[in-house]
């Protein structure tokens, strides 16, 4: 295909189908997931690890005869957008607790402090969090009266002293 | 008779079940599973129905799995 | 064999930057924004370190905090927080789309408008109160209220209900609310033009340059809609000086949308907006949704010629400027706001993250509410990955916290984008995920490929030229263009 190594990019006329070999080292699933998904609407799209270091990509024209130049014109994307995806990848694990911090303030901005009316639709039922030093017990849970009258005793999800 | 084999470290076993589960009205389905891949072979009434829904199924799967953030 | 010595390069004169070649010298900006234009040999010298701390150029960089052994960190701060005020606040701006209907039919019609028997587009009094009841559950103490359509004067009713529910609504509200509609003026008359100018309503129309241009572009049978839209222009300006009102400050604004066929046309647009006493001119490319999607092969072009058109149209407005005319083009003045004041305008297209439903919600007459009017218009073509609700149905809060909102958020912010990330111009600049999603198929987008990218970096370098080419008077022009002068008459007051 012009343009394109031949060692990694091949052309199937009869399927209409391309396939592109894809170093895995440079290119981590998550961007070929990215990518990949993009194109969904546009072709069939399926992927394969020959070696453990590759990933091989096929994109199949999805109905009739594909025009002049689109099966290249489909490589060439999907490479810039896999490109575009790895790269995203790693400037967001660079830059997360930026984009963390701005996100949460956008959306905490917008949406603004519950209303009652939120908060009673709140389902408070479940535990919010480990306790394994019983903190979040109240003193009568953890050393209040019996139903006979005696003393309960110590109780809590740790284990006693010994 | 189309195969379309789905890579155990790319796709989520359970993408690939939902996919076929989808897809069931339109073709027949024959799984397999060897070391590395998930089989899947379709049979449809006619060539271009088969290369369809094999390819609907390879969207289907992928679309899912990514979904699910992952093979794992 | 001659062996060149590699210097190493000084990694701890200079605070974080970015460069650019732009007209003939090297601009760098910094993460908060402050920028400088140096030549070849002074970047040379900053890049390495090799800046003698008794130069004028050592000065020049410390005082825009580029030196980074005296960094001043807490104005550095204090400059993001500045351009970042708006992310505080929900939604300022509420588009609220009365009806589709609409008498013109334009051939780039991006709010895929319908036809006049189609009154089944028309919001209902039932929609368009559970509308205004969203619009006052927003966080922001302003709020901006925007009917759009098709054309809001086809569902007039529907826009008084709207003002006089809104009005009733801010007594115990109490938020900074104005009101605007954008209108093809066609349909207006006396008396709607009474109502709206008693009850403060800021109206915009279209103009697309001359008559023959505009009315090629704009059918509305039998008429020429140019004709009519001029004609109220006139109206509502001279109306607005009869009330007393400073027509430097108060007059219509008119929006302008690029075709093809306006591109050989820069200077008689440019004369059309002076001569009907317009102050801006907003040179606005044409957009890939409503109508504009299928009329592209007529309407569309590259955007190395708009840009052509932009630069040929701009200077011609900073000519008119020296000359005493006073005009500015809006993008320029977004920009140089940006650029030159340090602070953010809060135009929502152009922001980090974008107003895509943190900034601006889109309300169509259905009840179903966009992140965006760009958003609205894809639900109109058959996409609607934007709907985060419905006006009945979901809560301020859930349309807030939609994924879709989350995701356009992150989409949008320049700190995660590949290209902007390492742009000259990311403190100043935006993307729309609206945009990506139609033209790329993702809502993060390849800039490298993205026209609205092109425009962007090709305004702003324009600017910077214009910036470093030394003349005292366009930068006395620029500076000016940055100014916004609050329109407090539009401001409703609603007394308790």
């Amino acid at each position: 295909m012009q343009g394109f190594p031949d060692e990694l990019v091949a052309v199937d006329l009869g399927s209409a189908a391309i396939s592109m070999r894809v170093d895995a080292t440079l290119y981590p699933l998550d961007a070929l997931y990215g990518a990949a998904y993009v194109f969904l609407d546009r072709c069939y799209v399926l992927l394969d690890r020959p070696t453990p270091t590759e990933t091989r990509v096929t994109l199949s024209w999805k109905k009739g005869e594909p025009p002049e130049g689109a099966l290249r014109a489909l490589a060439g994307e999907f490479a810039n957008e896999l490109l575009s995806c790895a790269w995203r990848s790693k400037i967001n694990e660079e830059n997360r607790a930026m984009i963390e911090a701005a996100t949460a303030q956008a959306l905490g901005g917008a949406m603004g402090p519950p209303s009652l009316d939120d908060l009673e639709k709140f389902d408070f039922t479940d535990e919010a969090f480990e306790d394994p030093l019983g903190i979040a017990m109240s003193w009568e849970e953890k050393y209040g009266k019996k139903a006979d009258g005696t003393s309960a005793t110590r109780r809590g999800p740790h284990k006693e002293p010994k | 008779m189309t195969e379309v084999r789905f890579h155990r470290e790319i796709y989520r076993g359970t993408a690939v079940d939902e996919a076929v589960k989808a897809l069931a009205a339109y073709a027949t389905f024959d799984l397999a599973e060897e070391k590395d891949h998930w089989v899947v072979r379709v049979s449809a009434k006619d060539a271009r129905r088969e290369r369809r829904v094999a390819g609907e199924l390879g969207n289907y799967a992928l679309g899912l799995t990514v979904k699910a953030r992952g093979a794992r | 064999m001659n062996l060149v010595q590699l210097k190493k390069r000084s990694t701890s004169f200079a605070m974080p930057f970015k460069h650019r070649d732009v007209g003939g010298k090297v601009l760098i900006t910094s993460t908060e924004g402050n920028f400088l234009l140096l030549t070849h040999e002074e970047f040379a010298a900053f890049a390495s370190g090799d800046v003698p701390r008794e130069s004028a150029l050592y000065a020049r960089l410390r005082d825009r905090n580029f030196v980074r052994a005296e960094a001043n960190v807490a104005a550095i701060a204090e400059r993001i927080r500045a351009r970042k005020t708006f992310i505080h606040y929900g939604p300022n701006l509420h588009i609220v789309v009365v009806t589709l209907r609409c008498n013109e039919t334009c051939v780039y019609c991006h709010a895929s408008r319908a036809e006049m028997s189609a009154t089944h587009t028309d919001m209902t009094p039932e929609i368009a109160d559970a509308t205004i009841d969203k619009i006052f559950a927003t966080t922001n103490p302003n709020v901006t209220i925007e009917f759009q359509g098709g054309e809001p004067l086809v569902a007039f009713d529907v826009v008084k209900h709207i003002i006089e529910k809104a009005r009733e609504r801010n007594k115990t509200a109490g938020k900074r609310l104005e009101l605007t509609m954008v209108s093809n003026l066609s349909l207006m008359d006396e008396e709607k033009l009474a109502y709206l100018v008693e009850n403060k309503v800021q109206i915009c129309t279209s103009i697309d340059g001359p008559e023959h241009l505009h009315d090629k572009q704009r059918k509305l049978p039998g008429l020429s809609a140019h004709k009519k839209a001029t004609y109220w222009i006139k109206r509502i300006n001279d109306e607005y000086a009869r009330m007393g009102l400073d027509p430097t400050l108060y007059h219509v604004e008119a929006l302008l949308t690029t075709t093809r066929e306006a591109l050989p046309r820069w200077k008689e647009i440019v004369d059309t907006y002076v001569a009907l006493g317009c102050r801006a001119l907003f040179l606005r490319p044409v957009d890939p949704f409503g109508f504009a999607d299928r009329t592209g092969p007529r309407v569309e072009y590259p955007r190395a010629e708009y840009m052509e058109f932009y630069r040929s149209a701009t200077d011609y407005i900073l000519e008119l400027n020296k000359q005493g005319v006073e005009i500015l083009e809006r993008f320029a003045a977004i920009f140089l706001t940006k650029i030159l004041g340090g602070e953010d305008p809060n135009f929502l297209d152009i922001r980090s993250p974008c107003g895509a439903g943190i900034g601006q919600i889109a309300y169509n007459y259905d009840g179903k509410v966009f992140t965006c009017d760009e958003g609205r218009m894809l639900h109109e073509m058959g996409d609607s990955t934007f709907l985060i609700g419905d006006v009945g149905t979901s809560t301020y809060r859930e349309m807030m916290g939609h994924e879709t909102v989350q995701a356009m958020a992150i989409a949008s912010n320049l700190d995660a984008q590949p290209d902007c990330v390492n742009c000259t111009y990311q403190p100043y600049c935006g993307v729309c995920p609206v945009h990506n999603h139609k033209t790329q198929g993702t809502i993060f987008g390849r800039m490298r490929e993205s026209t609205l990218c092109a425009v962007h970096k090709g305004i702003q370098d324009y600017l910077f030229e214009k910036i470093g080419s030394g003349d005292p008077e366009v930068m006395a022009i620029l500076q000016r263009w940055t100014t916004v002068r609050d329109r407090t008459h539009f401001l409703q007051t609603c007394a308790t």
